[in-house]
């Protein structure tokens, strides 16, 4: 098996302020091949995002971060100094934004956005780097990409900018996209675009994807792996058709059971998972889950589950379904 | 090669300012001002501002367009000089003042509730507290009557507000997911400022930099006016300080002159200012 594009060894985020210590990520591992997309979904604040800022190194004052290796092509970056890792960013690891419209600086043109991200770190001449910048526009199915080149994002609709961003995250070719939430703000048809494009570059030129999302209908439409996330703790690592058709862990199967099913003869009641996130700072003992989840016994609200993520399935459960 | 389309919003901007008729008035109006201003510093205008050409006090003529002066000096050729004079103020404290604050504010606002956002504050709230005119006969006092004082003293406090501007919106906009977006592809924080967060406050910093311009050319006649201001050279501000006495006299050639061009400058400053900004503002124009 070839070495993972991304590998990530016991993340930790924690949050320090004056009231203590929070964590917002709990150790977690995994690891992405070339050519593979992997979801990570969870309810919101449940660390997805962290984690993704965390692995790019880009959390705000305040927060730290302790891992034992983040590694993007074997190469460990999660040492490099500030100047290094600015290499390293955009060029071997890029990220998509969720709102495409925020993502882009409003007083430049897209082509002088990507552009001068290809320049920054690649270099060449200014004809070169012009044809690269529309060929990445072109590789994300814009049949004229000059048109999208001279025109300013407010120019444009929601999706085409998403469209953009990506070309602007993979005009370098990166090894890794991490993509957060790329499709919330967008709909349905748009949606499926820009999924369908992000499958192609992923296949083209074997970029691994982190897809970070709390819709599990992107996951299950892109991903061939998915990792279920819960107050900063991986629950259920598997695969994706796994997943949808035997959920081991209780939570991923309430995730599942939330999604709506139109046209099915069951009765109408979309389930919602009992109780609410619990704030980071009251996070119960034991499994995180426990006191929401309709299995728990004694064991679970003591001592944690661990979840062997050294296996290709793996479910932080004592008692999986 | 980002020049075309750079080029393409720049003629875009220059259609809605032609469409726009109070802008392109203004914009007459400082052009002509201009004009006469480049006409005077390379020699060709305003040149006798100080000879004494007719007698005290003469009338309108063919000679003495706006009539003579207490001297028998022409008040045409010293307002003409002093369009001069009020250019080289506006453009020196404009640009001096504009610059520092905002770099001060671009500082303070990238680096805000840190040491250096606290001590930028401080200096601006000190210079702020001092009541201005008396800071300006202060500072004029302490370079022994130099005549680069006023324009010192307008530099250092005129930068507080261009600054406090900026760092407000530095704030607003280092919020803004681009800027997260550019940290992801790597550029260091001082290269964010410069390329991603000044470029975004730049309508507001030409608002401010006209209005700087204005009140600079105020000030100066105000400062000339007490006497604090221009000392070699004429500027409206000095022959307003004249006409205080000729008008008690029924005298008005002075007065009329000086006011009347202060007035027109500003007023088409002020038009041309507000229509830039609309013309500018590339979000709401294209909508």
């Amino acid at each position: 098996m070839s070495s993972p594009a991304l590998g990530v060894k016991d993340l930790s985020v924690w949050l320090e302020s004056k009231s203590g210590r929070k964590q917002l990520v709990d150790s977690i591992s995994f690891s992405i091949n070339p050519a593979e997309a992997t979801g990570l979904v969870g309810e919101s604040g449940c660390g997805k995002t962290m984690t993704a800022l965390a692995i790019l190194g880009l959390l705000p004052a305040g927060v730290k971060v302790e891992s034992a290796a983040i590694e993007v092509n074997g190469r460990d970056i999660s040492r490099l100094n500030a100047t290094q890792r600015r290499a390293v960013l955009g060029r071997d690891i890029a990220m998509i934004f969720q709102q495409p419209g925020t993502a882009l600086d409003p007083v430049f043109t897209l082509g002088h956005q990507i552009s001068s991200v290809y320049r920054r770190h690649t270099g060449g001449g200014n004809a070169h780097i012009r044809q690269t910048m529309l060929d990445s526009l072109e590789s994300v199915g814009f049949s004229q990409p000059e048109e999208i080149a001279a025109a300013y994002p407010h120019q444009l609709s929601g999706g085409m900018r998403q469209l953009s961003m990506i070309a602007m995250a993979t005009v370098c070719k990166p090894a890794v996209i991490i993509a957060d939430e790329p499709t919330t703000a967008l709909d349905g048809s748009t949606r499926a675009l820009i999924l369908q494009q992000l499958g192609q570059l992923q296949a083209q030129h074997r970029t691994a994807i982190l897809l970070v999302s709390h819709d599990l209908a992107v996951i299950r439409q892109s991903c061939r792996k998915v990792m279920v996330m819960y107050c900063g703790r991986l629950l259920e690592s598997t695969d994706c058709q796994s997943l949808f058709s035997h959920a081991r862990h209780p939570y991923s199967a309430g995730l599942l059971a939330c999604i709506p099913q139109i046209g099915s003869d069951r009765p109408p009641a979309i389930s919602a998972i009992p109780g609410q996130v619990p704030a980071a700072t009251n996070l119960p003992p034991g499994c995180h889950f426990a006191p929401r989840c309709t299995r728990s016994e004694q064991q679970c609200r003591q001592s944690v589950p661990g979840l062997n993520s050294e296996e290709s399935k793996g479910v932080a459960c004592f008692r999986p379904l | 090669m980002t020049q075309v389309p750079m080029r393409q919003e720049t003629s875009q901007a220059w259609q809605r300012l032609k469409s726009d008729r109070y802008g392109m008035s203004g914009l007459v109006v400082v052009a002509i001002f201009s004009l006469i201003a480049l006409c005077v510093w390379s020699g060709l205008l305003g040149q006798g501002w100080s000879d004494v050409s007719g007698n005290r006090w003469e009338g309108v003529s063919s000679t003495h367009w706006f009539g003579t002066n207490l001297l028998g000096q022409d008040i045409l050729q010293r307002t003409l000089f002093g369009t001069a004079t009020a250019f080289e103020v506006g453009l020196i404290v404009t640009l001096a003042s504009t610059i520092l604050g905002t770099v001060m504010g671009a500082l303070a606002g990238w680096y805000s509730h840190s040491w250096l956002d606290e001590a930028i504050l401080w200096l601006k709230g000190v210079l702020d507290s001092i009541p201005f005119y008396l800071f300006a006969a202060a500072v004029a006092f302490a370079l022994r009557g130099s005549p680069w004082a006023m324009h010192l003293a307008m530099i250092i406090t005129f930068w507080t507000t261009t600054a406090r501007i900026i760092r407000g919106e530095v704030m607003r906009i280092k919020q803004r997911e681009f800027i997260e977006a550019s940290r992801a592809i790597g550029l260091p924080g001082l290269t964010i400022i410069f390329r991603h967060v000044l470029p975004n406050t730049f309508h507001i910093l030409l608002v401010q930099a006209s209005i700087v311009f204005v009140a600079a050319i105020n000030t100066e006649v105000i400062l000339s006016f007490l006497g604090l201001g221009i000392q070699d050279g004429v500027s409206w501000g000095l022959m307003l300080a004249e006409s205080s006495q000729e008008v008690l006299a029924g005298h008005f050639g002075n007065f009329i002159a000086a006011g009347t061009s202060l007035f027109i400058l500003l007023m088409g400053f002020n038009l041309l200012a507000d229509a830039l900004q609309d013309a500018l503002d590339t979000r709401r124009a294209t909508g």
